[in-house]
Formats: C-alpha cells, structure tokens, sequence
C-alpha cells in the first residue's frame, strides 16, 4: 500500500493531535476525524497480513520467473533470490522488482505467437487475478 | 489560512465585486468533507442593497497547494456556465478568480443548491432504494444530453481543444499514462497490461466531438429521494472528446459501490439504453468496452497521483490517502473484469 502504513499512521497522529484543539470548526473536526477513522481502519485491516501476502507473493512470482525459463531473459536472475529480511519495507522492494520483471516478462510473452507462450500467459493472469485477492481488504471503498 | 481568516478576506473580495452592496459579509462558513481536488466550503453572504437587507447561499471552492486532479479552474467554470439554465441542471457560477491576491489561492464562487443529498452510501438505505430505477434514468439521460450538446455552439472550444474524432482516444490515452508514469509508488502489472491492450486494439473514431464531463459518475450529482436529479457537480475534469468517454467512467465497475449495477443501480445494458436515447448517438459495444477499460485506466492514474501528491508533501491530507489506500485494488479487479480475467 502507497502511501506507506507507518508514514500515514505518523500523519493521522499529528493530525488527530491537531484536532485536540478546542478552536477547531465542528465541521473540519468532522471531516478530518471521519476520514482519519476510515484510514485507521484500513491500517489495521491491512497490518497483520502483510508480511505474510509479501512472502507468498514473492515466491509465486519467482516460481513464474522460473517456469518461464529464456523466456524471463535479463529479469531471470530475480528468480534465484529469497526473502531472508522480513521487515515490509524489504519485502515491498523485493516485491516491486518481481512485479517489474513482470510487466516486462508478460509484454514479451504477449508478442510470441506460440501455445507455450499463451499457456504462460494464462498464469501470469492467473497470477495478477491472485494479487488482488492477497490485497483485498473488507474496507476498501468499491 | 483557518475559516476565521478565511471569511473576512473572502467578504472583502466579495465586496469589490459587488460595488452596489454594502455591509457585506461571509457567514457560517464551514469546510464540506471530501473535495479532493478542491477545498470546498459553505457560507451565507449578507449585504445591504438600496437600503434592503439581502443573503445568498453560496458555495468556495478553492485550489489546494497540490490536488489530486491538476485541472484549469477557468475550464470548469466555463463548462458549469455553459450549461446553466439547460437541461443539464448545474448550479450557477458567480465569480472566478484567478489570480491569488485575494484569497491565497486561486478560487470559484457558485451558488449553493441547497436541501439535496450527493453521498452515494445513502443510495443503498430507504427511502432511497426505491428511486433506483428514476435516480438511473434521470442520470443516464442528463449524461446523454451532455453528449448531445454542441460544444461549438457553446463556445467551449475557447477554453478547451478540440481533438479530431480519430484522435480522441490516443489524446486521452497519452495523457492518463503519462500521470502513471510520473506518478506510480510501485510497479502497476495490471494496469501496465491494459494499457497494451488498449493500444492494440483501439475505438473507431468518435462519432462526434462532444462535451466530456470527465467524472460524472454516481456521487456527482444532487438527488433527492424521488430520484430526481437538481444538480451536476465536479466538472474540473471535463474536455472536448469522444462522447463515450463518459459512458465508459459511468460503467467503470469501481463505481458500482460492491453492487453489480452500473453505478450501483441498473443492468449497465439498462443505463446503455438512456444513454442512447437521450444522445441520439449509438453506443457500439465494442466501442464501449473500450473506453470502460480506458476509463478503469484513467482512474488507477488518478488514485497514483493522489498518493503521489501525498508522498511528495504537496498535500497531507487523509483525504489523499483514502482513494489510494481504498480504490488502487478495486481498481485493477475491475480491470481484470472488463478484460474478462476475473
């Protein structure tokens, strides 16, 4: 999630700490705790899975790597790593990398007329359709 | 600048405005929640004229420091006055202000169409599942009526270019990736795959060079509880081009509120339906597929670039967040559903 939980969550406590204020128009105090709730709900929503949404992710994503052989060209050596450091912000980038080599592995994969290549095709989208299963959250607006 | 210092300053240029008036001031004025892309208030201006004491709800609109639309204030005033008075109920514009002596920022002063209700989360509650299939109706046949207008005759392509009809797809398409490429946090896949997509399979030319609203969607508009619809709000996006551009944003399924209705309200075959009778224009099917996907790209650059405006510092707002944090994975599962990946 962008922007990050733990620049957002500073954010809200400076301004709910604002909002303390006994000056603050009724109707602004309102409007900025309602949607600093939402916010806050959405955080805690999102926080115990991330680690784990992360983890299993990259694994998918580097098992495609590895499935999809020359095909994965200069982005193949992504698929050789692991996730020996578990903070989110190691994993996001670790994620934002695969997630890059990606895009550039199914654009490739679009541009080859052969079943190998549909058939990859197919569980690249798979793959996307599981991504945002793993990102689904109750709270989200739509 | 707090809505104390902002109410005086406000009357003063209201007062320069209004040079018959006298004893001009801004009352109640209260921010309204939302308004991502300006920061809106309310307030009662009271003045003297010919020795009558006279008010006036009106409405401020005021750009932020960074919003999550970057759009020419001047292009949404001229569209709101362009339709006033029409069959496209819009409120009446009153003043624009471009430059930032008076209030900091630039700023639009319109009047308050007031006793009507815009959140889309009371839609799903009584009275108001009732009026469903009017409040669809009536809002599918005010887009199509948009369509229908003459933006020449309008004399908007002063304020806003003109593409040519086999233009307006690429124009709009340019512009939206460009917003993803400068504003994306991390790497969009899905998106990225649509945008391929698009380019490979592009729309037929547009069947005529019409008023775009830019985000007329459920939640931008004043309804009441027949259904009836007294006001169209949000026109900072709108644009000169492909008439089913709009259509497109309307049937985004992001707009469906987890109900699967076009806007959270009718068959989209349904609202196809208004719309086409309204316009007198023919939505091809596969020509609205492709500006729905279109328009589920448009809207991820949009939830990038609020989050962007966010992580850059223009605007800290939670605001900012929320459409980022709420919409950028609803999005790409509404891409994976156009493309019937879902």
């Amino acid at each position: 999630m962008k922007p990050d939980i733990p620049a957002v969550l500073a954010e809200l406590a400076g301004l709910v700490a604002r909002n303390a204020a006994p000056d603050i128009d009724p109707a602004e105090r309102a409007g900025a705790l309602s949607l600093s709730a939402a916010l806050l709900g959405m955080a805690a929503e999102a926080w115990d899975g991330a680690a784990q949404r992360l983890v299993e992710e990259n694994r998918a994503l580097r098992a495609l790597l590895v499935d999809a052989g020359d095909r994965a060209g200069p982005i193949a050596g992504l698929a050789g790593a692991e996730d020996d450091d578990l903070s989110i912000s190691a994993l996001s980038a670790a994620n934002a990398r695969l997630r890059a080599g990606l895009i550039a592995l199914q654009a490739a994969v679009e541009a080859e007329d052969s079943p190998e290549a549909r058939a990859l095709e197919s569980r690249i989208w798979e793959e996307l359709r599981l991504s945002t299963e793993r990102r689904h959250m109750s709270s989200a607006l739509a | 600048m707090t809505s104390a210092d902002l109410a005086p300053r406000l009357a003063a240029y209201a007062a320069r405005r209004m040079p018959a008036a006298r004893g001009v001031e801004v009352r109640d004025l209260s921010r309204i929640s939302g308004g991502a892309s300006r920061q809106t208030f309310r307030f009662r201006l009271t003045w003297t004229e010919d020795g009558v004491p006279r008010e006036r709800r009106m409405i401020l609109r005021r750009d932020p420091p960074a919003s999550l639309i970057d759009t020419e204030r001047r292009v949404e005033f001229e569209a709101y006055r362009a339709f006033f008075g029409s069959k496209v109920p819009v409120p009446e514009m009153i003043w624009l202000e471009e430059g930032t002596e008076a209030l900091d920022l630039p700023f639009s002063v319109a009047a308050e169409i007031t006793g009507f209700e815009a959140a889309p989360a009371l839609l799903w509650t009584e009275p108001y599942l009732a009026a469903h299939e009017t409040l669809a109706r009536n809002k599918w046949t005010i887009l199509g009526e948009i369509a229908r207008a003459d933006p020449f005759a309008l004399g908007l392509d002063r304020v806003m270019p003109p593409p040519e009809p086999e233009g307006c797809w690429v124009r709009e398409l340019d512009m939206w990736e460009a917003v993803l490429d400068a504003d994306e946090a991390e790497p969009l896949p899905i998106t990225r795959a649509a945008i391929r997509w698009l380019r490979t399979n592009p729309p037929p030319p547009a069947q005529k060079i019409g008023v775009v609203h830019g985000d007329f969607r459920t939640g931008n508009f004043l309804y009441d509880r027949q259904g009836h619809i007294h006001g169209v709000l949000d026109w900072e996006m709108a644009h000169l081009g492909d008439p089913l551009e709009d259509l497109g944003w309307s049937l985004n399924p992001v707009w469906n509120f987890k109900r699967d209705l076009g806007g959270g309200l009718v068959p989209d075959g349904v609202a196809i339906a208004y719309w086409e009778a309204a316009s007198g224009l023919r939505a091809d099917p596969d020509a609205v597929h492709w500006w729905t996907l279109f328009n589920c790209v448009k809207g991820q650059a949009i939830w990038i670039s609020s989050a962007r405006a966010w992580i850059d510092g223009g605007n800290r707002e939670p605001i900012m967040v929320l459409p980022a944090w709420g919409l950028q994975n609803p999005q790409d599962r509404a891409i994976l559903k156009v493309m019937g990946h879902l």
